[in-house]
């Protein structure tokens, strides 16, 4: 009896651990087999979900056309985290070949991974300014995915029976004309509201509402905002009329309006005629009134009140690195998939007609851009009425944690605007002092 | 008995084997990174006892645990309010108690995300909703401030933990012996009495072990807390599983993160000894 005792814990306790080791070999057996023969695996790790699909199929015709190249895709985005996701893959030591990158932080953190691309094709079409937020020491150390913008976005149809022209607005006052006239008629155009501030998001007022204000005093630069050891509010008193008008005029309690009630339940459904979004809200727009996404909406510049040279803040939202930790081979497998996917016909092509991007790239067919917001944004930036994305210079957490915490006190009435300035320079200067 | 002895360590073997592997060991090495500058990409210097100095300081933390302390106080005490009036309420002879006891049951099946999903579309819509058409000023912007936060979260916690509590409280009423009922339906004046002098001492080593359950379980809340209210409005409802997961991975700092995560196990290890403690010594022989 005892025996059997004993041989039965042996066999468990030896089953479990075999079951344990035979799951560590196995990862070891299948990266050999790829390595042994003349097959290169390029294994991109990608935060974009809205064009995942269209993304792999791109993958899938290069690697027909290469054959030898295996391009494995994994995405983690939307309401994932990026950025915790991919350190937990460096930190597991199954590093990706190609990985993304934000702004002058992120380089900052990743420096030792980060392959040198001023070589490549990509890197020299890059459209001027695309490419500051990766450069270190004439080092460019990121591609630009795309460009994005956001402004004004308002309901054209509205705007035309409350009898306001959006060519008009060029300025703070005759923004605010034009909300009061917009409010006084909204029971006849079935408004709940001229604004819907989703105050809940704090990148909405954080990040890309402080962007517009914080961006002149840091000369559009991103690298300026970053090295700055301090932030002034120099537009303060700007940033606040804005503020506090979208929240006078919106769809109350802002606070507890989030980003899908604002674009999809508000502003798709008409009724409310103006929200602060960027051309990212096509497709949701579009899944529910593809008429109104494709026609009857358009965009215009946040006005600084006190500042002449305003436009539409333009940026880039993400770059592609490659790792330089990995064999040469996948290094420059990975620069040649990036260098197609910008540079190629089919490659510019798929970019701009399936990706729905606003290329960051020169060569592109831009009369093939068709949504509305992504055809103003790329006016813009042509004709360089544009601003930078400063906020991807601001201290890690600082924009949303801090910024836009301290704008949800203020909103809510528990902090003056005084309180909310004065909390995040001293949390800017104590971030840089570190 | 020494072949015993062995073939009992023999068994144990797996168990110890990953207990050691995916619980002892990472703490170790939780302890050590939080004495590091680590954040999250490279390991950084040895940097003492700073970033516990740091903590003390920390304006944040020290709200989100004072916070997720009220929470826990209220929430405790609601939860096994409910749970044993429920328990209660099944277990008196009454039509329907199995419908019953499932349909209480059942909020607990579901995974704290989803409900906090579920509970923000009643406090933000289905209240305003009703408030309107009632003219209940108080039902709108329901979680756009730090009071609606909490209590929704208490209700949420409360609604999905109750259930589970009641089972817990059910079986030690239904194992209390029927003669030592039957003889306080005789010896008490009324059924207050009764409960009071009789039930309630008898399944007091039920409130040690619910008790334990919703005090560790409304510390450590995370998923329920991210989907209600992320936090929001400014940070207010942030609990401390929350603001620790923050300072990692918003603000890449890692090994700070860490400080605070060992102390938070401290916190929790201690208030969970000292309630079993005080506990164990109101309970009762049978």
């Amino acid at each position: 009896m005892k025996d059997y005792g004993l041989r039965k814990g042996l066999l468990v306790s030896m089953m479990l651990s075999a079951g344990a080791l035979a799951a560590c070999g196995a990862e070891e057996e299948t990266t050999a087999a790829t390595a042994g023969e003349d097959e290169v695996t390029v294994d991109v790790f990608q935060f974009k979900v809205e064009f995942k699909e269209q993304f792999e199929t791109l993958a899938a015709q290069y690697e027909e056309e290469n054959p030898g190249v295996n391009i494995e895709v994994t995405t983690v985005g939307g309401g994932e985290d990026y950025g915790a996701a991919l350190r937990s893959r460096f930190a597991s030591g199954d590093e990706p070949s190609i990985f993304n990158i934000g702004g002058p932080q992120d380089v900052a953190d990743w420096k030792a991974n980060l392959t040198d691309l001023t070589d490549t094709e990509a890197a020299n079409a890059a459209l001027d300014g695309t490419l500051e937020g990766v450069t270190v020491e004439s080092e460019v150390l990121g591609l630009p995915y795309n460009q994005e913008g956001y402004g004004f976005i308002y309901n054209t149809r509205i705007l035309e029976e409350a009898g306001v022209d959006p060519a008009s607005i060029t300025d703070l006052a005759s923004l605010e004309a034009a909300v009061e006239k917009i409010d006084s008629q909204k029971e006849d155009l079935g408004l709940d509201a001229v604004f819907a501030l989703p105050g809940k998001e704090t990148w909405v007022t954080g990040l890309h509402l402080s962007n517009t204000f914080l961006a002149p005093e840091f000369d559009n630069n991103v690298l300026t905002a970053f090295d700055a050891p301090e932030v002034t509010f120099e537009y303060g008193e700007a940033f606040k009329k804005i503020l506090d008008l979208q929240n006078e005029y919106s769809v109350q309690p802002t606070l507890s309006l989030d980003y899908s009630m604002q674009v999809e339940e508000l502003f798709s459904m008409e009724r409310v005629a103006i929200i602060q979004q960027g051309n990212w809200v096509y497709g949701s727009i579009a899944g529910i009134d593809q008429e109104l996404a494709d026609s009857g909406i358009g965009m215009i510049p946040i006005p600084v009140d006190g500042y002449d040279e305003g436009g539409l803040p333009v940026g880039v939202p993400m770059y592609w690195a490659v790792n330089s930790e990995e064999n040469p081979e996948v290094v420059e497998a990975s620069k040649a998939f990036l260098d197609w996917m910008y540079t190629s016909e089919a490659g510019k092509t798929a970019v701009l007609e399936d990706f729905k991007f606003i290329p960051a790239y020169e060569g592109y067919d831009t009369s093939k851009i068709s949504d509305p917001m992504s055809k103003a944004i790329y006016d813009a930036a042509e004709a360089g009425e544009t601003i930078g994305w400063v906020f991807m210079g601001y201290p890690t957490g600082w924009g949303q944690d801090q910024l836009g915490a301290d704008i949800q006190k203020y909103l809510s009435g528990e902090a003056n605007w005084e309180e909310v300035t004065e909390s995040a320079k001293t949390a800017w200067s104590t971030d840089r002092s570190n | 008995m020494r072949t015993r002895d062995l073939s009992y360590w023999l068994f144990l073997a797996p168990v110890l084997l990953a207990l050691t592997l995916v619980v002892i060991i990472p703490m170790l090495l939780g302890v050590y990174y939080s004495f590091t500058s680590w954040n999250g990409i490279v390991t950084g210097g040895f940097v003492g006892l700073q970033n516990y100095i740091d903590l003390l300081k920390d304006e944040r933390f020290l709200a989100s645990l004072w916070f997720t302390t009220k929470f826990s106080v209220v929430s405790v005490i609601l939860i096994n309010f409910i749970g044993l009036s429920l328990a209660l309420i099944v277990t008196s002879r009454i039509k329907s108690s199995k419908l019953l006891r499932t349909t209480f049951f059942m909020p607990n099946l579901i995974g704290g995300l989803i409900l906090g999903f579920i509970w923000q579309f009643i406090f933000v819509k289905v209240f305003a909703n009703i408030g309107q058409l009632m003219g209940i000023e108080s039902l709108q912007g329901w979680l756009a401030t730090t009071e609606t936060g909490f209590w929704g979260l208490v209700i949420l916690m409360s609604w999905q933990m109750a259930g589970y509590i009641m089972v817990i409280y059910i079986a030690y009423l239904e194992g209390l012996p029927q003669e030592v009922l039957e003889a306080a339906q005789l010896d008490c004046r009324n059924e207050y009495q009764r409960f009071r002098y009789v039930v309630f001492p008898l399944v007091a080593p039920a409130f040690t072990v619910s008790m334990f359950l919703t005090l560790s379980n409304t510390f450590k809340l995370y998923d329920q807390n991210l989907s209600l209210t992320a936090g929001g409005p400014y940070n207010s409802t942030e609990m401390v599983a929350m603001e620790i997961f923050k300072t990692a991975f918003t603000q890449n700092a890692f090994a700070y993160a860490q400080a605070k995560a060992v102390v938070f196990f401290v916190i929790v290890a201690l208030v969970a000894l000292v309630q079993v403690y005080i506990n164990k010594r109101r309970e009762v022989e049978m």
